[in-house]
């Protein structure tokens, strides 16, 4: 069921080349301001593997000429090594040995390589161990420190490296955090909270994966690939077989897994959409334990979450199958190239037109070329992978936020008034929610919004704020059209107090100060008061002090709603929004709030939402709101004058048994 | 009600769980306590040792069959075909070559090396062709198990978390356990490759090395069997860092994880009072502390296998340049070994190819030791929660509770949240089958709770509460929430159809069982006039509904339980009064047989209530019918009806 609420999110599941190709683009220009620590990176990454070229030759020069004995011959050597091979010229063979081991020495200590060997190289890096799903392995990719080689060299380069991916991935989570936090509310009606938690955590660093695996380390595989054939093509240049296989093999790899590009892309969708869903459902299971705990329902919830981990697990080995034939198509011709020119340089030492030094060079440089090409092979792979994650970014990125138009001036003085126009507003699925509302509120009133549930009441109120944007029709700050003010400035106005409490795991006193960051002690402790919320915070453990732990922990749902209530309080906004506040609360406090809601009128315009009489009557006009529409106005004494009123019919629903 | 753990007996804080996210620098985790660590979770291999026998039988096969061909190979084409030395006679014919050509000539001729390499070449074909898909299939093979293995431990970890009681749930963040779920737990998949795989492969590999190398100088032997002790001394003196670095990156990326999921849940307020902007600052500061406590872990973890292959770069160095000396005058060997009789390039070759791979296997062992630590903070994490003794358990003896004959007796029930925070008092109450039960009371008063230990959310500190006689604590706790269904003031909904959360805790409820449901709660009107009807998904939240209708649906969710006890926290207070009066009509009728307990305020809908208990801090303040307490003198009860009904005497309307 959560894999058809997230197929909501992204109406589009398959992308399609050119918008791969798209999405990569603009992964590119979003790494543009880190241009200069990309080419430094560049730079440090061919430096790093310039040593790989001149690792092999200490072990030539031992092999040729310390154990072999031959004599050495400058004019053999690749021109940047013909000083060292001069200066070697007539030296007996253990001084000739102890000058390659002093070579290799430093180039221990510079670059960590000493031979040819798997076991004589290293690479300074620090990857940890991941999962075997995406939801799992992410974590390494937002601290990808790497380097091609090892000591002193390496270590310089994993740090920058490191760095350069932090600084990165820490502005792009960021500025999705700051998108996600602009997005309008309804977006968040529909949106599933776990998806976003894994987009900021997780997905951004699809960026910076896209800029090394798919710019950086191409091209520098790339290049060493052709510095290596170069230089084979120079040392070998008699034998042209030997470049040629070369740079067949190098195409053959680039060009393997491009039939492959689309069943990657589609199964990685899947496997990233898949891991997604897992922690929405995870997070959703949390946060509804109470009633998953009240129903008994936790064999159901465990079920569910097994179901979406396992799915989770199925789509990343599936990703891995594909990977596994790209494999399997690269390694193959690869091989068989290699293996041919090994035939071939075998059998010209046999001639012995080339040493075994030069057999173990060819050697060597054959095997670095099978493994860069077996790496550019994967290009291919990495774009597809790196497409899916950034196209989920950027589809958050892209949602359209809550911008002010640059100019757009702020509200120039508190209101005295605000009137809703003539307002019609749908819900994002279109239903009609307002038709044609029009009510006006000034300081020193209290109105009063009631009807059924459903009526529209809370819509209606989110409009003063800016919450929501009517369709037609305008909210009027003193005259003039709050459209035209930035919204920070209108909602500066307005303390809104929500149906449901949101508390945030921070100490009571902050979740108070929310209102208006600068409050003195003193105004908390007023709001405190003033909404009847003293007296319990009081016997907290530490006061105002005290944690209130996630959601407001084990506070009563009347205790919150109290502590939400000075959270409005404290805010300087001339017009104070109540959305059934009184629902939860108890009568004595309500009483106490209901004298609040008096002390407030004076320099507030009060609106409040409410179901029951002994918060309504204190208004001094009521607007009955009805499917949309408000279908009377007045004083609680000329509405019930009314024989057939609407609000009358309300109001002795109620009463019926108590009077 | 704080943060601040109950320290009381059962309460869920054992361990150091509650110090979470403060980020401890001291090192909580000794090797000693690892290597328990790693012994406990062999547990969750259990399930699966018989896949992991089959898996690791088949790479050692693989491995035995290709070792040997290597080395094989790398003799043939540097001794035999490269410098054109002879074979051994045995070797010739197990090979199919003439001992004639191949063996009893002093240089071989260039045809014979050609053919030989031809005949190699053709071997490691045949190989490469036949081996590589049973490795693929194998790796497939390795991460399906790994798969299940972390499988069964979140499945577990929910269980746990689902078993906890909302106690546990009130004091930490959500997003700490998606990451210990998430995260932390995935480390379990890696416990087969640190704790068989690479240590029985490094360290058999590294002994082969030392016995070959031994054969052909000891002295060299020592050096490559005595290249472990500094890089232990190297991995001691990182290990307790790099634990403390890696414990502080996990912490600070759970927290970071909190922050998002809670910024998210209180999007609304957040933007209603325009905090965005500092809560991006105290996201941009969670991420940043994240960062940089990784890139510190990390950081430590790189240099740690820099310095490792310093060290053993040193001893590759000087072992191939004694070994180059010996080729150079081509020095003879003690006795013969696998053919060689005297220092030759081959033997240079060979020599250096076991010491450098003995050398690697080494150091490989030591980086993955690195790489455990990290993984050993991951699952101590996770075990922390799993360790967790849950407040409420069955005891060993419980029964399943069968049906309801008599009713409900609350016996001089207290309990308290906190030591010094009684949140009920000697409560006694007594409901018996067929009756309707009104709580009443202000705020925090603790009707609530009441309700809560009745389905063993959590249980009492003193008292009882028993059903038909018998003690709460004695039935299974599954069979009893199994009897209770409870419609919350706070309605929550999840993230599927209007259908789905109607059945939410019956899912095989038939079509007509849901609509009969919504029918009692009142919610079949405002369902049909959804665009998709019972088919309607609602959102995470279900905002997309009013508080109203999300009520009803509850409601409809509990009823379609169909359970003996009935609880209603509220959850008409959100609904008009018209409503209001059509389900508790509804509810009325449906609930004739069972038992109802309704929590309300609204005390115009409690009238028909067969007995109301009014709560005021924790204790039961006056009982009985509401004319009864109408008529006592100084009622509470009869204030605050009073209160209620006031607006419509003031109005002057008539009843």
């Amino acid at each position: 069921m959560s894999r058809r609420a997230n197929a909501r999110i992204e109406e589009k599941s398959e992308l399609s080349h050119g918008e791969t190709l798209r999405v990569l683009g603009r992964a590119f220009r979003y790494a543009r301001p880190f241009r200069n620590r990309f080419a430094v990176k560049y730079l440090l990454l061919l430096a790093s593997l310039l040593p790989l070229l001149i690792t092999p030759w200490p072990v030539k020069i031992i092999v040729d000429h310390v154990i072999e004995e031959l004599p050495i011959l400058p004019s053999a050597y690749p021109s940047a090594l013909q000083p060292l091979a001069e200066a070697l010229v007539g030296l007996p063979p253990n001084e000739v040995l102890y000058w390659m081991v002093v070579l290799q020495l430093a180039l221990l200590l510079l670059v960590g390589a000493v031979g040819t060997g798997g076991g004589e190289r290293d690479r300074a890096e620090s990857k940890l161990s991941g999962g075997h799903d995406q939801a799992s392995r992410t974590e390494n990719e937002a601290n990808e420190g790497w380097s091609m080689a090892s000591g002193l060299l390496g270590l310089f380069d994993f740090r920058f490296t490191i760095k350069l991916t932090q600084a990165l991935n820490h502005h792009y989570r960021s500025r999705l955090f700051e998108r996600i936090q602009g997005l309008p509310m309804t977006v968040f009606d529909d949106e599933r909270i776990g998806d976003a938690v894994f987009r900021v955590m997780y997905d951004t660093p699809s960026i910076t994966n896209a800029v090394y695996r798919i710019i950086l380390t191409p091209f520098a595989s790339i290049a060493f690939v052709l510095a290596v054939i170069w230089v084979i093509a120079i040392l070998f240049g008699d034998h042209p077989i030997f470049w040629q296989t070369s740079l067949a093999m190098f195409a053959v790899s680039l060009l393997v897994s491009l039939p492959f590009t689309s069943t990657l892309r589609r199964r990685s969708t899947a496997s990233r959409r898949a891991g997604s869903a897992t922690t929405s459902s995870l997070e959703e299971g949390l946060t509804n334990i109470l009633a998953v705990q009240s129903l008994g329902a936790e064999d159901r919830e465990q079920d569910r979450f097994d179901d979406d981990s396992w799915s989770s697990f199925v789509r990343h080995r599936s990703v891995i199958v594909v990977g596994m034939v790209i494999f399997v198509f690269a390694f193959i011709p690869g091989m068989a190239m290699g293996a041919y020119a090994f035939f071939h340089a075998a059998d010209l030492v046999i001639l012995d037109q080339i040493s075994r030094g030069d057999f173990l060079l060819l050697f060597t440089y054959y095997l670095y070329l099978i493994f860069a090409c077996v790496d550019l092979g994967a290009l291919w792979i990495r774009l597809q992978e790196a497409a899916i994650g950034l196209h989920r970014v950027f589809f958050l990125m892209d949602l359209p936020t809550e911008t002010d138009a640059v100019g757009t001036p702020p509200l120039p003085h508190p209101p005295e008034e605000v009137r809703i126009d003539s307002v019609e507003y749908h819900y994002p699925d279109g239903t009609p929610a307002l038709r044609d509302v029009s009510l006006t509120l000034r300081v020193g009133e209290i109105v009063a919004l009631a009807g059924p549930a459903g009526a529209g009441k809370t819509t209606l109120a989110s409009l003063i704020p800016r919450f929501l944007e009517p369709k037609s029709g305008r909210v009027l700050y003193d005259g003039r059209d709050a459209a035209g003010f930035t919204r920070d400035s209108v909602r500066a106005q307005v303390a809104f107090v929500f149906q449901e409490t949101l508390l945030f795991d921070a100490t009571v006193e902050q979740n108070i100060r929310l209102g208006r960051p600068d409050a003195t002690e003193a105004e908390i402790r007023r709001a405190a008061r003033r909404a009847g919320a003293e007296g319990f915070i009081r016997g907290l453990p530490q006061g105002y002090h005290t944690p209130l732990g996630r959601g407001g922990g084990k506070l009563s749902v009347g205790q919150k709603q109290r502590l939400a209530i000075a959270r409005a309080l404290v805010r300087e906004g001339p017009i104070l929004i109540m959305d059934e506040p009184t629902s939860a609360l108890d009568p004595e406090t309500e009483r106490a709030l209901i004298a609040t809601m008096e002390e407030a009128r004076e320099d507030r315009a009060v609106l409040v939402i409410a179901h029951r009489l002994s918060t309504i009557r204190h208004a001094d006009r009521i607007a009955f709101v009805d499917k949309g529409r408000i279908v009377e106005e007045g004083s609680h004494a000329e509405l019930m004058a009314r024989p057939d009123g609407a609000y009358r019919r309300f109001v002795d629903l109620q009463t019926r048994g108590a009077a | 009600m704080g943060r601040e753990p109950n320290r009381g007996p059962g309460a869920e804080t054992r361990g150091d769980f509650a110090r979470l996210g403060q980020g401890g620098r001291e090192d909580r985790l000794p090797m000693r306590l690892v290597v328990r660590l790693l012994g406990r979770c062999l547990q969750w291999l259990h399930p699966l040792r018989l896949h992991m026998f089959g898996l690791f039988g088949g790479f050692s096969l693989v491995a035995i069959l290709l070792f040997p061909v290597g080395l094989f190979m790398l003799d043939l084409i540097w001794t035999r075909v490269l410098q054109g030395q002879p074979l051994p006679e045995e070797q010739a014919l197990f090979m199919g070559f003439d001992p004639a050509l191949v063996s009893q000539v002093p240089v071989l001729a260039d045809q014979v090396r050609r053919d030989l390499l031809e005949w190699g070449l053709r071997i490691c074909v045949v190989l490469a062709i036949s081996v590589l898909p049973v490795i693929l299939a194998l790796y497939y093979y390795q991460v399906w198990i790994l798969q299940r293995v972390n499988q069964l431990l979140r499945v577990r970890l929910l269980e746990q978390l689902q078993r906890l009681s909302l106690r546990f749930h009130a004091d930490h963040a959500i997003g700490d356990a998606i990451y210990r779920m998430m995260q932390d737990s995935a480390m379990v998949t890696q416990l087969i490759e640190l704790l068989f795989f690479t240590p029985i492969s490094t360290m058999g590999r590294y002994a082969f090395g030392v016995t070959v190398i031994a054969a052909f100088d000891p002295k060299m032997a020592i050096l490559l069997g005595t290249l472990w002790p500094p890089l232990l001394l190297l991995g001691l003196w990182f290990s307790r860092r790099l634990r403390v670095g890696f414990r502080e990156a996990r912490e600070t990326n759970a927290s970071l994880t909190s922050r998002i999921q809670e910024t998210l849940a209180g999007i609304k307020v957040i933007k209603a009072y325009g905090a965005e902007r500092r809560w991006q600052e105290v996201f941009e500061g969670a991420s940043l502390g994240a960062f940089r406590a990784a890139y510190g872990a990390r950081d430590r973890l790189a240099v740690f296998t820099v310095s490792l292959f310093w060290v053993c770069g040193l001893a590759l160095v000087a072992s191939a340049a004694f070994a180059a000396t010996r080729a150079a005058v081509e020095a003879p060997l003690m006795v013969e070994v696998l053919g060689f009789s005297i220092w030759t390039l081959g033997l240079y070759n060979f020599f250096k190819s076991r010491f450098s791979d003995g050398a690697g296997q080494l150091r490989m062992l030591f980086k993955t030791w690195g790489r455990t630590q990290d993984v050993a903070i991951g699952l101590d994490r996770v075990f922390e929660l799993l360790d967790l003794e849950p407040e409420v358990q069955d005891a060993p003896d419980a029964v399943v509770l069968d049906g309801i004959r008599s009713g409900i007796d609350y016996k001089d029930v207290c309990f308290r949240y906190q030591p010094d925070r009684p949140a009920l008092e000697g409560v006694d109450l007594s409901a018996r089958i067929g009756t309707m039960t009104a709580i009443v009371g202000p705020t925090g008063s603790g009707k609530t709770t009441l309700m809560a230990l009745l389905v063993r959310l959590f249980d009492p500190d003193r008292g009882a509460i028993e059903i038909d006689g018998v003690d709460l604590r004695r039935f299974r706790t599954a069979s009893l929430r199994s009897a209770v269904a409870t419609a919350l003031q706070e309605n929550l909904l999840f993230g599927t159809t209007v259908r789905e959360n109607i059945r939410y805790a019956v899912p095989q409820a038939s079509d007509t069982q849901v609509r009969e449901a919504a029918r009692v709660a009142c919610a079949d009107d405002f369902i049909a006039a959804l665009p998709e009807g019972y088919d309607t998904m609602l959102g995470e939240r279900g905002t997309k509904l009013s508080t109203g209708q999300r009520q009803r649906l509850s409601i409809a969710r509990a009823i379609l339980k169909d359970t003996p006890i009935l609880i209603l926290d509220e959850p008409t207070a959100s609904l008009d009064a018209e409503t209001e009066l059509r389900v508790l009509q509804n509810l009325a009728e449906w609930g004739r047989g069972r038992l109802i307990f309704l929590i309300t305020h609204r005390l115009s809908s409690i009238q028909r209530a067969d007995q109301i208990l009014v709560l005021r801090e924790g204790r039961v303040e006056e009982r009985g019918t509401h004319d009864e307490l109408l008529a006592r003198a100084g009622s509470v009860y009869g204030s605050l009806f009073r209160h209620e009904a006031e607006p419509a005497h003031a109005a002057g309307v008539p009843a």
